[in-house]
């Protein structure tokens, strides 16, 4: 049965013969290599019998001279039923219109889900990914990636320790981790107060202990500043008691700060010529869409994204590559003296401001020195902060 | 000529057992119970209807009669038929 297996694929029609002896006519095609079959006789001049599509014409040519009558009775097959398929226009664009459906939808976010904050934390990184785009309706691959968006979120929402960003399908899955700010732990820990660094008192707020200070004093490293010995501590077995200093000294403290500002500096500027093009992405194979030619910029700033088309929950292997070419130009910029210095007053304030953290409060700075050397300025500062220099010590230390 | 060859061929058929439908240019027919008849080697088919299959061999013909008749497949050297057979006969070349 082997010549006749796949007959459905290829395709098959129902031929009737009729003539005197019709069975001699399939006797003439079988001469010339034509396959027949389930062949049978309806009357003296009738014979049915199946033939391969590909062999009609080879069938119409042997008819020719001959005295039969040949007629189509039944075609099947996958041919005629694909035939009749693509007939029926309607169930085509149908067709068409629910795939391109199902692709437009499969790359649309529908979700965001974020767990394991609070409700208030929650509001506000939903709030934070509106404004980058991510919302439920937006097209996926105009997204940036998930770890942009996380590194991005981390950086926006301070409350947030760490936030995972994890893109299922259509859902985008947050989960974050609140900040939870340890607090000193309060010790119950008997212990003094002594200056963190020299500088004069400005403030003094004592909560537990005895201040051994005054404001205006001046006080040096490691000087005791509040005393968690309590009552009199002259005699041995006396009122004494101890606890655990605690309180908030603020001083004025002085530090002495270089830095070199150069008069001449390069930037990079975009200039607002661009060009974007569009790849498709298969593997290491790039087949531009859209965007044809470079342009002839002399200096080019390239933006480069990528974004996985998906079917349903399947990552196509198919990427869309969107190229940004931007022109850009050097600047070679000159500074004026007193643009340098301020430039170096402000960027020593912030470096300043970064090592003594966010509570110290920077009050004056004052330019010691100052000279130009080699088409830089050098500065020498002098900076006046106000900061929290009490520093826990425990009373029992070394014992 | 013809029937020196002959006796050739039938020589080699017995003394060299080559198959003999090759050799002697016959008709191989398989039968299958009363339902299938596979005819290979045959040289073509001279008369077919419901009730009677008649195919030429190289002297005579073959003939095989029954009911319901179907021929399930036909190829250039080889016919399945299908149906159930009564009898097969063989016909001397001039007896047609």
């Amino acid at each position: 049965m082997k010549p006749i297996q796949g007959s459905f694929i290829i395709g098959y029609v129902s031929i009737l013969i009729k003539g005197d002896q019709p069975e001699l006519f399939f006797q003439k095609c079988s001469r010339h290599g034509i396959t027949i079959w389930d062949m049978k006789k309806h009357g003296p001049d009738l014979c049915e019998g199946k033939i391969k599509l590909a062999d009609i014409k080879l069938i119409k040519k042997i008819r020719r001279g001959t005295g039969y009558k040949v007629s189509f009775v039944q075609k099947s097959g996958y041919p005629f039923l694909l035939k009749r398929f693509l007939r029926k226009r309607p169930l085509m664009i149908g067709l068409l219109l629910a795939l391109f459906v199902i692709i437009f939808l499969s790359n649309i976010i529908w979700e965001v889900k974020i767990t394991g904050v609070p409700k208030d934390i929650e509001e506000k990184i939903s709030k934070q990914l509106n404004q980058y785009g991510v919302h439920p309706g937006a097209w996926i691959f105009s997204l940036q990636s998930p770890n942009e968006i996380q590194q991005q979120l981390v950086k926006d929402v301070p409350e947030l320790l760490w936030v995972g960003v994890d893109q299922k399908g259509t859902t985008f899955y947050l989960e974050g981790v609140e900040k939870i700010i340890v607090k000193e732990i309060p010790a119950g820990e008997p212990r003094n107060l002594v200056a963190k660094k020299n500088g004069v008192i400005k403030e003094l707020y004592v909560s537990k202990g005895i201040a051994r200070v005054k404001v205006n004093d001046y006080v040096e490293k490691g000087d005791l500043l509040v005393s968690g010995v309590i009552g009199e501590d002259t005699v041995e077995d006396s009122t004494k008691g101890l606890v655990a200093a605690d309180g908030l000294i603020t001083a004025n403290t002085w530090y002495e700060v270089s830095v070199t500002v150069p008069l001449e500096y390069y930037d990079e500027q975009v200039t607002g010529n661009n060009e974007t093009k569009y790849y498709l992405k298969i593997g290491d194979f790039q087949l531009p869409v859209w965007g044809f030619g470079s342009p002839d910029y002399t200096d080019v700033h390239r933006e480069t994204r990528e974004a996985t088309l998906r079917l349903l929950k399947w990552e196509s292997p198919v990427k869309v590559v969107e190229n940004v070419i931007s022109e850009k130009t050097y600047n070679r910029r000159d500074r004026t003296k007193e643009e340098a210095i301020q430039i170096g007053i402000d960027q020593a304030k912030a470096d300043l401001q970064l090592e003594l953290g966010p509570e110290a409060k920077i009050m004056t700075e004052k330019i010691l020195h100052e000279s130009i050397e080699h088409g830089k300025v050098k500065l020498h500062l002098y900076i006046t902060v106000e900061e929290n220099i009490g520093d826990a010590q425990l009373l029992n230390q070394g014992d | 000529m013809s029937k020196w060859q002959q006796r050739v061929r039938t020589l080699m058929v017995n003394y060299l057992a080559l198959p003999s439908d090759v050799i002697l240019e016959l008709p191989r027919i398989t039968i299958i119970g009363q339902i299938h008849v596979y005819i290979e080697n045959h040289l073509g088919l001279v008369t077919y209807s419901d009730t009677e299959l008649k195919l030429k061999m190289k002297q005579g013909f073959v003939q095989i009669t029954g009911t319901s008749f179907v021929i399930k497949m036909m190829l250039p050297q080889e016919i399945l038929l299908e149906g159930s057979i009564k009898d097969v006969r063989f016909l001397p070349a001039n007896k047609q």
